[in-house]
């Protein structure tokens, strides 16, 4: 072989490793990439999964596809509201630390309560609850799932109160409105802040009915629509009718007081 | 490999059993037996309800098996069950499907460059898994515009239904999931691809058009089944229905209430008008009917109805880990011939309501 040509087999050669090496650069750089890819659209896909749970698959989608959703929409919704009784108080005397453990503790087991019963937990507001029955899919039994969900959290309170006696805190109270009704249903919030949730007066009406709890002395109260849906096999107490801010009728409410399996029937009132 | 993974899923709740008249009979047909199968030998129409609607074995008319597949794996992915979704990746890529290109149909039917009838198609599936909201006319109409006739529509819509049945089935007993995900994961697949897709193509047997027998017209559902009529599908489902009917295990009456119930969760009026014919018949009358639906209880109920109508609930809606949980509070009161009769019956109750809406809702 002539020096030329020795010249020429060794610059191709040298050219031909340095583009293999190229080659294998970009190989391991694309398939970073791709590895990269892959794990983000698993976590959208996760993300799916979860969002789910707190919105209508539509509107998940939606806001997957454009970052945005305007869709809004009207349901006939059960609405749940809780509220801790004497909690106020309880802030200024109990070491912060404490009461953001108790009160996470609360919201666990209450949160538990509801998802179990098919409702979903659409905001927290301070100590309060809003829960919904029925917003995220139709449910025809959203007012039974309501009832029931707000007798496990009395359940799940008592079993709590049990723990803090034992470590020498404050037992908890709480008082829970239930009513059915119409609503939007739909993302409200800023850019910065949305939750899926329903907006109109049913929620309104059970929130004013759980703040008559504490003058009737009891910790579930139900409105007449959640009544007139309602298995009689729960047994419950008439009260009288209770005029409610910004509601012109007077609202008939019932103290919720018991499941019972065996097959009774309603009292009249 | 597929975020199913973090789904929550129970400890299996049947034991497998062995018949060997079944056994035998499934390999005649099948060519061997399908891992599953022990799992539910004590209810044998269930197993045969397995065969009779799976797509390789209805003789499909109108859809390919490769969109009948890709239907599975998009109803199994929005139904969270973590055992058929394996299965169906499992299917795909011993077809010789890449795994890159199963990622792309999961993750965007757009980005997965399909074409718009077999995009429809998709959708119309997954509207159907999830009825919320429910399926429509206008969703036929959105196919029909797409390029697909009426009775492929029909076909469509029971092509789904046939995967949220073999969804349930395998979900309420949280039927062990270990070794398939890891199978669908494996490279090997890829390259045992050509040799096992034959033998899976041995069994894609086209069909042709075929009228309902007369002795095939009457029964549970008749209705549905004849707006089947001219697929081989209709007869499938006949032939299930009236097995399901037929068994022993639980009371006619039991069954009846699940129909109705789950189609009163899934919101299609005409399955539960049929379902509470069903249950006239069997003496119960429209108070007693509609206190049960109404209140998933009644006075009016024996022992084991107020057993399976609240469980019944449980399947309209896809929550795996709870219906599991809910299941094995019910095995320590059901036999286990009954407890796999229950998730058959249960299973086919939500498949039957979702191909009623799909094929019927206006």
């Amino acid at each position: 072989m002539t020096p030329v040509a020795w010249v020429v087999v060794s610059a191709l050669s040298v050219l031909l490793v340095a583009l293999l090496a190229a080659l294998l650069r970009a190989g391991r750089r694309a398939g970073r990439l791709r590895e990269r890819l892959d794990t983000a659209s698993a976590e959208l896909e996760r993300l799916e999964h979860a969002f789910a749970r707190f919105a209508p698959h539509a509107v998940v989608e939606e806001v997957i596809a454009r970052g945005v959703s305007t869709q809004g929409e009207r349901k006939e919704v059960t609405v749940l509201f809780a509220d801790l009784v004497g909690f106020t108080p309880l802030t200024e005397r109990v070491d912060p630390a404490l009461l953001v453990r108790i009160l996470n503790g609360y919201f666990e087991r209450m949160s538990r309560a509801i998802s179990e019963h098919q409702g979903h937990i659409s905001t927290l507001i301070g100590d309060g609850i809003l829960a919904l029955f029925g917003a995220i899919e139709p449910n025809p039994w959203q007012s039974n799932d309501a009832l029931h969900a707000a007798l496990a959290m009395r359940a799940a309170l008592a079993d709590y109160n049990r723990e803090l006696t034992a470590d020498g805190l404050p037992m908890l109270a709480v008082g829970v409105g239930l009513h059915r009704g119409v609503g939007v249903a739909g993302l409200v919030g800023s850019q910065d802040l949305v939750q899926f949730t329903v907006v109109g007066s049913a929620v309104n009406i059970a929130a004013r009915v759980q703040d008559l709890t504490r003058a009737h002395g009891v910790d579930i109260l139900a409105t007449e629509p959640v009544r007139a849906a309602l298995d009689p096999r729960f047994s419950l107490q008439a009260l009288p009718p209770a005029s409610l801010r910004g509601i012109a009728e007077p609202v008939q409410i019932w103290a919720v007081q018991d499941f019972v399996p065996a097959h009774v029937a309603l009292p009249t009132g | 490999m597929t975020v199913l993974h973090d789904i929550e899923w129970e400890a299996c709740l049947l034991e497998p059993t062995r018949d060997p008249a079944l056994e035998r009979f499934v390999r005649q047909e099948m060519g061997g037996v399908p891992p599953i199968v022990p799992y539910f030998e004590v209810c044998p129409w269930v197993v045969r309800s397995l065969m009779a609607i799976n797509q390789y074995r209805v003789r499909l008319v109108h859809v390919s098996f490769a969109l009948a597949d890709l239907i599975g794996l998009v109803v199994s992915q929005e139904n969270s069950c973590r055992f058929c979704y394996a299965t169906q990746r499992v299917l795909l890529r011993a077809q010789g499907l890449p795994e890159r290109r199963i990622r792309q149909l999961e993750d965007d039917f757009v980005a997965a460059q399909l074409d718009p009838g077999e995009r429809a198609a998709l959708e119309f599936a997954r509207r159907i898994s999830r009825c919320s909201p429910r399926p429509s006319g206008a969703d036929r109409a959105t196919l029909r515009h797409a390029g697909w006739s009426e009775e492929a529509v029909k076909e469509l819509a029971f092509v789904a239904t046939a995967h949220v049945y073999f969804n349930l089935v395998a979900t309420i007993p949280a039927l062990p999931v270990q070794r398939l995900e890891r199978l669908s994961g494996n490279w090997l697949l890829g390259v045992f691809a050509p040799l096992i897709g034959r033998r899976i193509r041995a069994h894609q047997v086209r069909g042709d058009r075929q009228p309902l027998p007369p002795e095939l017209r009457s029964g549970p559902y008749a209705g549905l089944v004849q707006s089947l009529d001219g697929l081989p599908a209709a007869l499938a489902l006949r032939r299930v229905l009236d097995e399901a009917w037929q068994s022993p295990q639980l009371p006619a009456r039991a069954k009846a209430l699940v129909f109705a119930v789950v189609a009163r969760g899934v919101g299609c009026p005409r399955s539960e008008a049929e379902a509470k014919r069903l249950l006239e018949a069997l003496a119960m009358n429209s108070a007693e009917i509609e206190e049960a639906l109404a209140h998933l209880g009644s006075g009016s109920l024996d022992a084991l109805e107020a057993m399976v109508v609240p469980f019944a609930r449980e399947t309209v809606r896809y929550r795996p880990v709870q219906v599991q949980r809910r299941a094995r509070q019910l095995s320590g009161a059901l036999g286990p011939a009954q407890l796999v009769e229950l998730i058959g019956v249960s299973a086919l109750a939500n498949a039957v309501s979702r191909l009623c809406l799909a094929v019927e809702s206006p």
